[in-house]
């Protein structure tokens, strides 16, 4: 027999880094280098418990270690959570589309991620920053609940004093040291320098959120095609075959998990 | 064409030479009860049948079903529970003994070409659906009779098979015309001379007339029954999402999920751990739309949080989905939901009620 599609190939975890009190990156090293393209996700397993989709967050330039960074939210995040440098866990893929970049070639790129969604956007935010001639800018727009919950607190200053990039940050409720934007995020992006006639929208976020980001896209003048969104669905074998994640004449997992809005608007209910 | 003449009481000494090199799996009659009268007042049989292994089954209990058997034919290719992997090591998991099927009907190899799609086709194909596949010997039969909740012709699926089997069974008087189609079969046939003999032209005949009869007493049923032409099944689903019927028909779900399970066109599965370290395993079992927690992710949100939205998530999927990629609808008119559903939800009311709905609101 050839292949086996549902079996993992090992990887170790090589370091673990505390974002927020709720989302972790995971350094992982894979037994055999890892090629992704940014947007694509991989099914993570956790020995004897279980697989769940991440994407990964790391640059897809870089093969032979991969970051993933993840949210505490039942159980297989929960006893990925409680692992260490040193844990073996399970790697199936990489599946799915990733962002079409050379449609993005010569545009303006706003990017507008809520919590945890930035994982996804930092992956694509590395292939951006590694070809900056090809595009004209890059303006990221980033909201989390509280200053505690923002990721990558590190690694943001870093990417503003980048040219021809533009970052700013809001948080929902601010706290005594905040000196920051405090609203939803969709408040920070009306007066976002992109020229929207040659501007492509990117999202990823809690699903209320992607809704009214594009739904201000619309209103700021994006076409529906330029215009992208990343699903949030469940998820079982990330091949197109076990029937969980359909949107539509669509399976996010193979299809997906990035939309582009001109495909989803005429269905039902993609909110949900 | 390879068509041959089988006498009734060769009938097991066929099977036994096939069992020979296959798990061969044949028709019993589980149960024989008197005719029943339909809601249209037609008489039709209430025998059923299930698929048994031949070591298992009596000799004289082997029959020949004159329709489709209880158990979804998909379920000798994918199983109800199964180990797909050992994790790490990716150690063969070693395929049986391949399987033959005999009673199989026009609506199953409609299935298959489903189970083909998704499990064969696409980005990946699944290794054991393939073994199991390109192994098994596909053993199918005519469709003398039908039972109530047969619609096959419905959607231009006949009564009998032109493709997709190794050897087909036409019921004739005193035996049986066997069909042998593919190389397999014919290899099979060519050792069995003994029992085969070249058929005559009257009975391919017979066996013409004997399918023709079998359709034009089916639809003859089905007119009764208004069931939507296959072309309008995913306009009138679409066109139904905000329909009346999900809420009524959903009242009697109880949740079961047999009409899934039951379904040869359905295939959705669930990828699950057991154990742990060196012994861990990856199981595969069969899951469905209609369970509460199919689409639910972290957080507690779900798509389809309420029965009626999984009824219609069903329908969606077998005629707006699988018309969109495959070009077909994904369901055979096998009629095994309706049979199963303690609720009495019936397929083919809830498309007659979305076509009528459609079709009076574009008046
Ligand atoms: C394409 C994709 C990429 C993702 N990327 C990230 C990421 O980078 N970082 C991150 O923190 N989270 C990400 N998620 C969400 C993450 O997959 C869920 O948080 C995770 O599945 C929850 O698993 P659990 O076992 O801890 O939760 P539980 O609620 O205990 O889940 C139990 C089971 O429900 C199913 N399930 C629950 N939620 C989801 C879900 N959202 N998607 C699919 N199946 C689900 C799974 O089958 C799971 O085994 C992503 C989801 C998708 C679909
Ligand atoms: S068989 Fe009937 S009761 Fe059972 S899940 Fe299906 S629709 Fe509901
Ligand atoms: S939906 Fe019902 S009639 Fe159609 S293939 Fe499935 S079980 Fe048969
Ligand atoms: S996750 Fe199985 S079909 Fe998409």
């Amino acid at each position: 027999m050839k292949k086996n599609i549902y079996s993992p190939f090992e990887a170790v975890v090589e370091e673990v880094r505390q974002e927020t009190p709720t989302i972790k990156t995971f350094v992982l090293r894979p037994a055999e280098p890892f090629v992704f393209r940014t947007g694509q996700f991989i099914e993570l397993t956790v020995p004897g418990l279980g697989e769940a989709p991440f994407t990964p967050s790391s640059d897809p330039g870089v093969k032979d270690i991969m970051d993933v960074t993840i949210m505490n939210a039942g159980l297989v995040t929960s006893k990925l959570h409680a692992m260490n440098k040193g844990d073996k866990v399970g790697i199936r893929g990489p599946y799915g589309a990733g962002y079409p970049l050379d449609k993005f070639a010569g545009r303006d790129i706003l990017i507008v991620g809520g919590g945890v969604g930035l994982a996804p956007l930092r992956s694509l935010l590395y292939s951006l920053f590694s070809d900056m001639d090809k595009y004209n800018k890059v303006v990221l727009r980033y909201g989390a609940k509280t200053p505690t919950d923002i990721v990558y607190k590190d690694l943001i200053p870093k990417w503003e004093k980048k040219a021809k990039v533009d970052v700013a940050t809001t948080v929902d409720v601010a706290d005594v040291n905040w000196r920051g934007n405090v609203g939803l995020v969709t408040n920070i992006l009306r007066d976002a320098p992109v020229d929207v006639k040659n501007a492509v929208g990117v999202v990823c976020g809690p699903p209320v959120m992607m809704k009214f980001v594009a739904l201000k896209f619309l209103e700021m003048g994006l076409a529906p095609a330029d215009i992208y969104l990343s699903m949030e669905k469940n998820m079982s074998c990330g091949l197109g075959k076990c029937g969980h994640c359909r949107i539509g004449p669509f399976y996010a997992c193979k299809d997906g998990p990035v939309f582009t809005y001109e495909q989803l608007k005429e269905l039902n209910d993609i909110w949900d | 064409m390879d068509i041959y003449f089988l006498r009734t009481p060769n009938l097991a000494r066929f099977y036994e030479r096939i069992a020979h090199d296959y798990e061969l799996f044949v028709p019993k009659k589980t149960d024989a009860g008197p005719k029943i009268k339909c809601e249209h007042g037609v008489n039709l049989p209430a025998d059923e049948y299930l698929l048994n292994r031949f070591q298992d089954v009596n000799k004289d209990e082997i029959v020949f079903n004159a329709y489709r058997s209880i158990e979804p034919v998909r379920s000798f290719f994918t199983h109800l529970k199964e180990q797909v992997c050992n994790y790490f090591n990716n150690k063969e998991i070693k395929p049986g003994k391949p399987v033959a099927v005999s009673g199989v009907k026009n609506c199953d190899l409609y299935s298959l070409k489903i189970q083909d799609f998704v499990f064969l086709d696409g980005n990946e194909p699944d290794p054991f659906y393939k073994a199991r596949r390109e192994s098994a010997l596909i053993i199918s039969g005519d469709c003398p009779a039908f039972k109530e909740s047969c619609f096959c012709r419905a959607f231009d699926i006949n009564p009998y098979a032109d493709e997709g089997f190794d050897f087909n069974l036409s019921p004739i008087q005193e035996g049986y015309l066997v069909d042998a189609a593919s190389q397999k079969a014919k290899s099979i046939a060519a050792t069995m001379k003994d029992i085969l003999v070249p058929a005559t032209g009257n009975q391919l005949q017979e066996k013409a007339d004997g399918r023709e009869r079998a359709v034009k007493k089916l639809d003859e049923h089905l007119s009764k029954h208004k069931i939507p032409k296959k072309e309008t099944l995913r306009e009138i689903v679409l066109a139904g999402y905000n329909s009346k019927v999900w809420n009524e028909q959903m009242r009697t779900c109880v949740e079961c999920g047999g009409c899934v399970f039951m379904c040869d066109t359905c295939h959705c599965f669930l990828l699950f751990d057991e154990e742990s370290s060196a012994s861990a395993k990856r199981m595969r079992i069969w899951d469905g739309c209609l369970y509460k927690n199919f689409t639910r992710v972290a957080g507690g949100a779900n798509p389809l949080k309420m029965r009626y939205m999984r009824l219609r998530n069903r329908y969606l999927k077998k005629f707006d989905f699988f018309t969109a990629n495959m070009g077909t609808q994904a369901c055979c008119g096998c009629g095994r939901c309706i049979d199963v559903c303690p609720g009495k939800i019936d397929i083919r009311y809830i498309l007659r009620r979305l076509h009528e709905e459609k079709h009076i609101q574009s008046i």
